[in-house]
């Protein structure tokens, strides 16, 4: 016999009690799964590219700045290629149904975000030569079912246009999809032009700008010179790098890594509690069969080996089924919770980091158990009743 | 011996002999304490944001949007709409026979989160002479109202306890602009306590928005007051504003995101409960077993199958509620009043205080019982089944 099939019949001795054992392991890592997915979405850090840099009113980035100043910018040394936008606060069909819609500068755009998504030739030519065209992300296409060449009535919840009417007729131009992996396509954007010259309000102003720079370490040199270029005048700015503004955006929901932190350590004090609690119990049950196999000539570490194997092949399976179920979670909510988590996915990182934590796991559950088997005199062990 | 003494006689028994198997035992309340305190923090959360949203709204006072604006940070009026607003039936007046009417415009600025040391959005209201009448409980806590035509700004008790530098006496830069604390006003805790007030004018001047306002507030004079000034705003051709109760647009906006928060924390609860049910179960089938002996001598002087059912229920029971009581007390001892900040509707930042209440306590109890419940139901079967014979048997 073997020593894992030793392991696995050891295990397997009292069905009921690991099964429930499996079942709080694998409720454990699921709910670190899903929390970590949710936390890495709500960070942001994947879809940011680091050498992007957003320009926004130094009052804050609901304030508007002249449609000036993407001209100026655009003479800095080591800016390469920059773009603006302005938040439209869409909505369709109804006000409840709140979308992400911008209005973009419609010959720039797709060059700066070149990083992150893709559109075909013909959508591109279709953007670029009708006005009241719009881009659409696979996301948001697939969610209303819409095709390119549909006309779509976008409502906003902000703007208005001269005629007092608060519906924008969009062409769909195209859509969009993402090339990276976390990219979010839950969002659509249309032509600035076409939204400046129709709007009843706020004409001439831009929302925010971003930029890509020839080279990732003039990030600091740039963003300075941008924002003293424009000191001292009534609109002036303040240039982070894409990956701190989303991050100083996410923050303002609240301390999100803290509350998931919280929650997966109690999740996991739990079952250190009951897996160890357990382990121990089945060793104590077992105390007269280690004696029988020592006195077999077994030596201490193989026991020790053979028990700590037991709680690792606990945590393992109990874990690797926690985080299927945490990804399989994680696909269904996407449909559900897409379009206020853009990003929602399990990566690897959580999966590698969630490895780490069954060994974690076995090791520790295992470890006191296991020495005590492994030091057990057979004299005491065959003596005790 | 009658069944009631038998039952009594092994309850008594089970209960006495929890410390003998002592970290299983242990493990239970644990788990449960953890299930009932997770649930308790994600409720007291939920519940302290609404108390503070709802908290703000008054029943007497209308608050008028640009129509489809959902959020005052959307809505937007004209100089003129405001004037035809104040000429409007339904709104109060004072003494002088001027309507209690506040225009009022709602920009956003940084401020600097103490926790983090991170910017954050903070609202800065802009309100009329009547703006500050009419809040419920207002109460200059420190200093005194900012004076008109100055550039003087009160702040809400949440603003200065959770933002760098908002203390009474502070020189505040907002944008382009010096500003002083002169005030520090309290509304019992409601969400105009996130805010920063100063003069309309003088926001409109400094911030680029002459003669622009967001919303207007007004007092209304009587019970229909309300129906009368909704009719006169929505079929003017020259408004067609939306009016609603403040009452009604604070608490819209408060079921977003506490309906979120409360979305998050009972599933969350109840996976955990699963998982400490799991273990529950676990320590009561093992302490069944234990007690197998026990419980086959006790049925073979006399006693029937029903006393070992319910010793073993009630020692589930009691582990549970040992752990749910604990589970609350420190919920109340570690969340109840503690300060968070949150995006709030209107995209600023909501000051909020955690709060726990007996309704909530009850909810985390009912989730932690129910644990002890199921936990110690199918040990229970497996312990009045014991047989005699192979029950003495054990060792």
């Amino acid at each position: 016999m073997s020593d894992f099939k030793l392991v696995w019949k050891n295990l397997m001795r009292r069905k009921l009690r690991t099964f429930l054992m499996l079942f709080a392991t694998l409720i454990a890592f699921a709910i670190f799964g899903v929390l970590s997915a949710f936390n890495n979405a709500f960070s942001g850090d994947q879809a940011a590219a680091i050498d992007r840099l957003v320009v926004v009113n130094k009052i804050n980035f609901t304030q508007p700045l002249p449609v000036s100043y993407p001209a100026r910018i655009k003479q800095i040394e080591g800016v390469k290629q920059l773009s603006y936008a302005n938040w439209f606060g869409g909505y369709y069909p109804e006000p409840k149904n709140q979308l992400v819609v911008f209005a973009v500068d419609h010959t720039t755009y797709l060059d700066v975000y070149d990083d992150a998504i893709t559109v075909d030739a013909a959508t591109r030519k279709n953007f670029m030569t009708d006005k009241t065209s719009a881009i659409v992300g696979r996301a948001m296409a697939d969610k209303f079912g819409w095709k390119v060449g549909d006309r779509v009535p976008m409502n906003s919840n902000i703007f208005s246009q001269k005629s007092g009417a608060r519906v924008w007729d969009l062409t769909i131009a195209g859509i969009f999809d993402k090339k990276k992996e976390n990219q979010d396509t839950n969002f659509m954007f249309f032509r600035y032009d076409y939204f400046d010259e129709t709007r009843s309000f706020g004409k001439d102003t831009i929302g925010w700008m971003m930029l890509n720079l020839t080279s990732s370490s003039l990030a600091d040199k740039v963003a300075k010179q941008i924002d003293e270029t424009f000191a001292n005048s009534p609109y002036e700015t303040q240039t982070d790098t894409e990956k701190a503004f989303n991050k100083a955006f996410v923050a303002q929901f609240g301390n999100i890594a803290l509350i998931v932190t919280l929650v997966v350590g109690a999740a996991f004090i739990t079952i250190l509690m009951i897996v160890g609690n357990t382990m121990a119990m089945a060793v104590r049950e077992r105390t007269r069969e280690i004696g029988v196999m020592k006195s077999l000539g077994f030596p201490g570490a193989r026991i020790l080996k053979m028990v700590l194997g037991e709680s690792l092949l606990l945590a393992a399976l109990g874990g690797l089924l926690g985080l299927g179920l945490a990804t399989l979670a994680i696909g269904g909510m996407k449909q559900a919770a897409g379009n206020f988590v853009p990003g929602l996915a399990m990566t690897g990182d959580i999966m590698v980091f969630g490895i780490a934590l069954i060994v974690a796991l076995g090791v520790l559950t295992g470890i006191v158990p296991a020495m005590s088997a492994m030091r057990m005199s057979i004299i005491s062990a065959l003596g005790r009743t | 011996m009658s069944l009631a003494s038998q039952v009594s006689a092994v309850v008594r028994m089970n209960v006495k002999s929890i410390g003998q198997r002592f970290w299983p035992s242990l493990s239970t309340v644990v788990a449960v304490m953890l299930v009932v305190l997770v649930l308790l923090s994600f409720l007291a959360m939920a519940n302290g944001f609404q108390q503070t949203i709802r908290g703000a709204g008054r029943d007497d006072v209308a608050i008028v949007l640009r129509a489809g604006a959902t959020t005052e940070l959307n809505s937007g009026l004209s100089r003129d709409q405001v004037r035809l607003l104040g000429e409007g039936p339904g709104v109060a007046h004072d003494a002088n026979g001027d309507a209690l009417l506040s225009p009022e415009l709602f920009v956003i600025a940084d401020g600097k989160k103490k926790a983090t040391g991170l910017k954050a959005n903070l609202p800065l209201r802009g309100i009329g002479a009547a703006g500050a009448g009419l809040r419920d409980n207002l109460k200059i806590a420190e200093g005194r109202m900012f004076a008109s035509g100055s550039n003087e700004l009160v702040v809400g008790r949440g603003v200065q306890r959770e933002f760098e530098n908002f203390d009474l006496g502070s020189k505040v830069t907002l944008g382009k602009s010096q500003w002083v604390v002169v005030g520090i006003f309290e509304t019992g805790g409601s969400v105009f306590e996130s805010e920063l007030w100063a003069d309309l004018p003088v926001v409109q001047s400094l911030f680029n928005r002459t003669a622009a306002v967001q919303t207007v507030r007004a007092k209304l004079d009587g019970p229909d007051g309300l129906q009368k000034f909704k009719d006169y705003a929505t079929n003017d051709p020259r408004l067609k504003l939306d009016v609603l109760s403040e009452t009604q647009y604070f608490s819209d906006q408060a079921s977003q995101t506490s309906g979120l928060i409360q979305y998050l924390g009972w599933p969350l609860a109840i996976a955990m409960a699963f998982g400490a049910l799991a273990g529950a179960l676990n320590t009561m089938y093992s302490a069944v077993l234990s007690r197998t002996r026990e419980i086959a001598t006790l049925r073979a002087i006399g006693y029937g199958g029903f006393p070992a059912f319910v010793g073993t229920l009630v020692e589930s029971l009691v582990l549970a509620a040992v752990g749910g009581c604990i589970g609350a007390l420190a919920a109340w001892i570690f969340f109840d009043g503690l300060s968070a900040t949150t995006l709030g509707a209107s995209f600023t930042q909501v000051v909020f205080k955690f709060e726990m209440s007996p309704k909530l306590v009850e909810q985390g109890l009912v989730l932690g019982m129910a644990i002890g419940l199921i936990g110690g139901l199918l040990p229970a079967f497996r312990a009045a089944r014991v047989p005699i014979i192979a029950g003495l048997a054990e060792r």
